[in-house]
This record gives C-alpha cells, sequence and structure tokens, in this order.
C-alpha cells in the first residue's frame, strides 16, 4: 500500500500529458507487480522495488529531455516563453505580476496621500476636494478586484465548458497530416 | 528506418506483442518468459517504450471487450509487423554470416 502511493508520487515526475496518457495503466500494472512480488519474500520485494524506482526516475528523466528536445529550435533563447506546449499550466507568472502591480499601485496612491498630508498648506486647505482623494483608493481597489475576479471567472467557466486555451490547443493535432 | 536496430527490449516488446494483443502487465510477463528471465522490465521502461512505438504507430491501442481494471491492450500494426520482419531478417543475415565466419576460422 505504502508503495503504491510512494508511485503514485513519483508519477508526478512524468510531464503531465504523459501522465494523462499512461498514468492509470502504469498504476494498474504496478499494482499487479507489486502483489506478485509480495508472494515472493523479502528480497524479491527489494529488488522489485529498486527496479521500478529507477525506472520511474529514468522514464520521467526521458520524457522529460524528450519534451526539451523537442523545442531544440529554440535552444539559444531563453525559450519557456517561446514554447507553446500542449499541456495544462495555472497562470502563475499572470497572477503573481498582477498582485505586484496591484501592491505597486496601493503603495503608490498611499505615499501620494502621505506626501500630500506633509506638505505645509501655502493657501487654506480646500474641503471639497479633500474627500474625493480620500475616495480614490477604495475606488481604484474596487475596480481592480472586479476586473480581476471578473477575469478569473471568466476564465473558470471557459475552462469548465474545456473552452479555454489551454484546451484548444489540446485538440490541435501536432502530427503532421 | 530510423529505429532499427531495435533494443532489445523494444525487440522483445514486438515480439510479445506479434502473437496476440496485450496489455502492461501481460507483455512484461511475456517478455521474461521469453528471455528465461534476463530482461525483466520496470513500468517506466515498458511505457517509455509503449509511448515510442505509438507516436512511430508501430503499435496501437486495441479496445478489449473486458477493459476492466484499468487494462489497456495493445497490438502490432502493419507497419509494426513490416519493420519487427525487416529487424528479424537483419539478424538473420548476421547470424547467417557469423557462422559462416566461425565454421571457416574453425576449419
Amino acid at each position: 500500500m505504502f508503495g503504491l502511493i510512494l508511485y503514485r508520487h513519483a508519477l508526478r515526475l512524468y510531464p503531465p500529458l504523459y501522465r494523462k496518457r499512461f498514468g492509470e495503466e502504469m498504476v494498474a500494472v504496478f499494482r499487479e507487480l507489486q502483489a506478485e512480488s509480495a508472494t515472493k519474500g523479502m528480497i524479491a520485494q527489494s529488488v522489485f522495488g529498486v527496479r521500478e524506482t529507477a525506472g520511474v526516475v529514468a522514464g520521467a528523466l526521458r520524457e522529460r529531455w524528450r519534451v526539451r528536445g523537442d523545442d531544440s529550435v529554440w535552444l539559444w533563447f531563453p525559450t519557456r516563453r517561446f514554447t507553446m506546449r500542449n499541456e495544462f499550466r495555472f497562470p502563475k507568472t499572470t497572477a503573481v505580476l498582477m498582485t505586484i502591480i496591484l501592491a505597486g499601485v496601493v503603495l503608490a496612491i498611499q505615499r501620494g496621500e502621505a506626501i500630500q498630508g506633509s506638505l505645509p498648506y501655502a493657501n487654506p486647505p480646500v474641503g471639497p476636494i479633500h474627500p474625493v482623494h480620500s475616495a480614490l483608493l477604495p475606488g481604484v481597489l474596487f475596480g481592480l478586484a472586479f476586473f480581476y475576479a471578473a477575469g478569473l471567472i471568466g476564465w473558470a467557466i471557459l475552462f469548465a465548458l474545456r473552452r479555454s486555451g489551454v484546451h484548444r490547443l489540446d485538440e490541435t493535432s501536432v502530427q503532421p497530416k | 528506418m530510423e529505429f532499427l536496430p531495435l533494443t532489445e527490449p523494444v525487440l522483445l516488446i514486438l515480439l510479445s506483442l506479434a502473437g496476440q494483443p496485450r496489455h502492461g502487465y501481460s507483455i512484461l510477463k511475456d517478455v521474461e518468459q521469453m528471455s528465461d528471465g534476463r530482461v525483466m522490465l520496470s513500468t517506466g521502461t515498458l511505457y517509455g517504450a509503449l509511448r515510442r512505438l505509438l507516436d512511430e504507430e508501430w503499435i496501437e491501442r486495441f479496445k478489449e471487450q473486458d477493459s476492466s481494471r484499468g487494462r489497456q491492450a495493445y497490438r502490432l500494426t502493419a507497419r509494426g509487423r513490416r519493420n519487427l520482419q525487416l529487424e528479424v531478417g537483419r539478424m538473420k543475415h548476421l547470424t547467417r554470416l557469423a557462422n559462416l565466419r566461425i565454421a571457416v576460422k574453425g576449419a
């Protein structure tokens, strides 16, 4: 049982497409082999464990290398952004960049307000303008949060309908006709 | 033929599928039996080879009537059979040549 759990984890070393294609089968075959080795004693079980571990690690490296090898045309570029991959990737970079930009905007507004507060009033303070400035920050925040949430919901709907770019790319045949 | 000569595991896998469609576990056991226990493939090695053979259309997935327990059978395609015959022919030629050379040397 423990071996099976480890094996499932080890399969994560493979590229996602490969796991999707062969993962369940490999687990099914592993289960049968494991049941068989369990009847043959400790040494057979140990040999089986070592062979499977080595096989999975070597196989995963080979598949990873193959995926990289397909991009050999781009090897002289820092490649990842140039490489089309028909496999699912959560847009982590986009989320991180949007968060950094949001934080930057918030900081800039706060800093602006602090500078404004520290300035000596050469003229009498203008009352009606102040509430307008204080309302800016929540408005900007709300706008950003709204568009961020709308984008996320839209993407989730497309993903649920299997119509996201990832899915359409996945349906694209890469084999020559 | 880009993939000829074949490695021993791949040759044994193809030979295993030459007789009948088989699923993964059955291929492993047949390979082990054919090589008298000398070649024992791991699942990683087996499915790496199957992936490559599928991509090259030497084998294909075969829908079994009893496809329970996540089993998936494979069988040779016409292309795979032709390439296997080429490889066996090449090996026959080598064996014949080797026998001739050994016989001449021994005489």
